[in-house]
């Protein structure tokens, strides 16, 4: 009886959002008559940090600083349509459609500031709050005298609208050909799990997850490093922790406090080491991909290929609870099927079957 | 019945049995303590009766009469936080902010008491509240930095400066 060490990895791909338009994203953005900047957009932040993200992009497509920029995305009566948050789509789909807005009210902006300054718009460019002529540091007019003279001089209203929608792709029947890519943008992700396998109680601890996400620009690093985290958690959970419904798809026996699910508590935190691998898409706002839901992907099958790597047994369903690897273990000790003792071995069996000549042929591939 | 909540005095009508989490939000209005599994199970209601964390869920006002009960809303103002409030702000330790009032109310207590900086300790201390998103890395983070005392009492101004311990960037740069 002993505690046994093992190392598993695996990986993942992972599209961002839906495709087929059945995914858009709505926005607008409009400046107030000082300057600040108000934008109206659909996406839910539910803790990952869309909000942020959202505000960042716009203050950036636009040239002004973070904290002159709100978002509200309080009510759908002023916010436009946004399919939700789901399908990995915030930063990528929102983002966009956020920042065609912004680029929107951005040209606005320069219109109005070609006006004042009496410049042609192709001119100018917008900086840390100020609109300035190219080439011509000195000669500027800040963001919110643009908003002014638009409100008072001319009596209009800075805003621009952007939506982002995945096009339908057409699909030839006959040979799958297809008028656009499936995908825009896809995420990748290798998860290495090490572990700790009690074969007396059939407890598995995880020690370390190594992961490396490429989610493309890393618009806000920390956000990220919270999603891979707070996946990693979620992903232990799933790989050795969480059954809702352990008689799916009967409710008996479905936990109803948290002593009866299992969800992964401050205990179960491993050491964990994370990287950020920047692989910017030419689709994304700035280079942006996802992360979203491929977060707690990789870890189940990583912690159950290091189950393997320590003690030598498949668990083949999730989670890997103390009872199903004990059985496992017991299975390999005591092979029986129906009562009766028997034993499959890839390396005898196979060997012994081969020696008749027909099914040699078969396994040769003869 | 009487409770003195975040240094005020209240004097109030719910019934002896009505649980302290009750009292606070739908008498009192105090809303940082949230209703989680309302059975003890999850810490997100946690206070501090008289110094002590407590799952407010599970205590009868009867038997507090007269106790002093902190929230996160005495624990420290926007221009004067707490040190534990100023650790989870500057270490991003909270993502949808639900178990956040009630990891707080422990830290705090934790870091009053003298707790230092040692993870099995603070494991010992928070382990039994639970985060769905889950930031337990975060979280213990920030319990350290605000144990050894290594944070400003004052929410720090937004910074375009690269943080230490950002996660590391492979491949930089990006065609935007």
């Amino acid at each position: 009886m002993a505690r046994h060490r093992g190392r598993g990895v695996a990986t993942i791909e992972y599209p961002t959002g839906m495709n087929q338009n059945g995914d858009p994203s709505q926005a607008w953005v409009k400046l107030k008559p000082d300057g600040r900047v108000d934008v109206f957009a659909g996406t839910v932040d539910i803790g990952q940090g869309s909000k942020t993200v959202h505000t960042q992009i716009v203050a950036d497509t636009l040239g002004v600083p973070y904290d002159w920029v709100t978002m509200d995305n309080t009510n759908t009566d002023s916010s436009p349509v946004c399919t939700g948050t789901f399908a990995s789509r915030g930063t990528f789909i929102g983002g966009n459609a956020v920042r065609y807005a912004a680029e929107r009210a951005r040209e606005r902006i320069l219109d109005i500031a070609g006006k004042e300054l009496e410049i042609d718009p192709s001119d100018l460019e917008v900086a840390d709050g100020d609109v300035v002529v190219k080439g011509s540091p000195d000669r500027k007019l800040s963001v919110g005298d643009v908003a002014a003279a638009a409100t008072w001089t001319y009596g209009e209203l800075i805003t621009g609208t952007g939506a982002a929608l995945k096009p339908f792709a057409e699909v030839d029947d006959d040979t799958g050909a297809v008028t656009e890519e499936p995908h825009a943008a896809i995420s990748y992700a290798a998860c290495v799990a090490d572990v700790e396998v009690d074969d007396e109680t059939g407890e598995v601890t995880v020690l370390r997850l190594v992961q490396v996400y490429d989610v493309g620009r890393a618009i806000n690093p920390t956000l990220v490093e919270g999603q891979i985290e707070g996946g990693a958690l979620m992903g232990l959970g799933l790989g050795l922790l969480e059954a809702s419904y352990p008689y799916y798809p009967s409710p008996e026996h479905r936990g109803g406090e948290f002593g009866a699910y299992l969800a992964p508590s401050m205990d179960d935190l491993p050491e964990l080491d994370n990287v950020i691998l920047e692989n910017p898409s030419a689709d994304g706002p700035f280079g942006a991909k996802a992360i979203g839901e491929m977060a707690n992907n990789a870890q189940p099958p990583a912690i159950c290929s290091a189950i393997f790597d320590a003690v030598g047994i498949w668990v083949t369903e999730c989670p890997a609870t103390p009872e199903r690897v004990l059985r496992a273990l017991q299975a390999r000790a005591e092979p029986r099927r129906e009562g009766k003792r028997v034993i499959f071995d890839e390396e005898i069996s196979l060997r012994r079957v081969a020696s008749k000549e027909g099914v040699a042929k078969l396994i040769d591939g003869g | 019945m009487n409770l003195t909540v975040n240094g005020v005095e209240a004097r109030l009508v719910s019934p002896p049995l009505a649980s302290l989490l009750h009292v606070l939000r739908e008498e009192l209005g105090v809303t940082s303590p949230k209703a989680g599994c309302q059975q003890g199970g999850c810490g997100a209601c946690t206070v501090l009766v008289d110094g002590e964390p407590r799952r407010s869920c599970l205590v009868p006002l009867a038997t507090i009469e007269g106790a002093r009960v902190t929230t996160v809303e005495g624990l420290g103002r926007p221009d004067d936080l707490a040190p534990v409030q100023a650790a989870f702000h500057e270490g991003y330790a909270a993502q949808c902010g639900f178990c956040t009032s009630g990891m707080l109310i422990a830290a705090h207590a934790y870091v009053e008491r003298g707790g230092t900086d040692e993870r099995g300790a603070i494991l010992e201390a928070l382990g039994g509240h639970i985060c769905r998103c889950t930031g337990y890395a975060k979280i213990v983070a920030a319990v350290s930095a605000a144990a050894r005392g290594d944070v400003a009492t004052q929410a720090v101004e937004a910074s375009y400066e690269p943080v230490p311990g950002e996660p590391e960037v492979l491949v930089k740069g990006s065609p935007a």
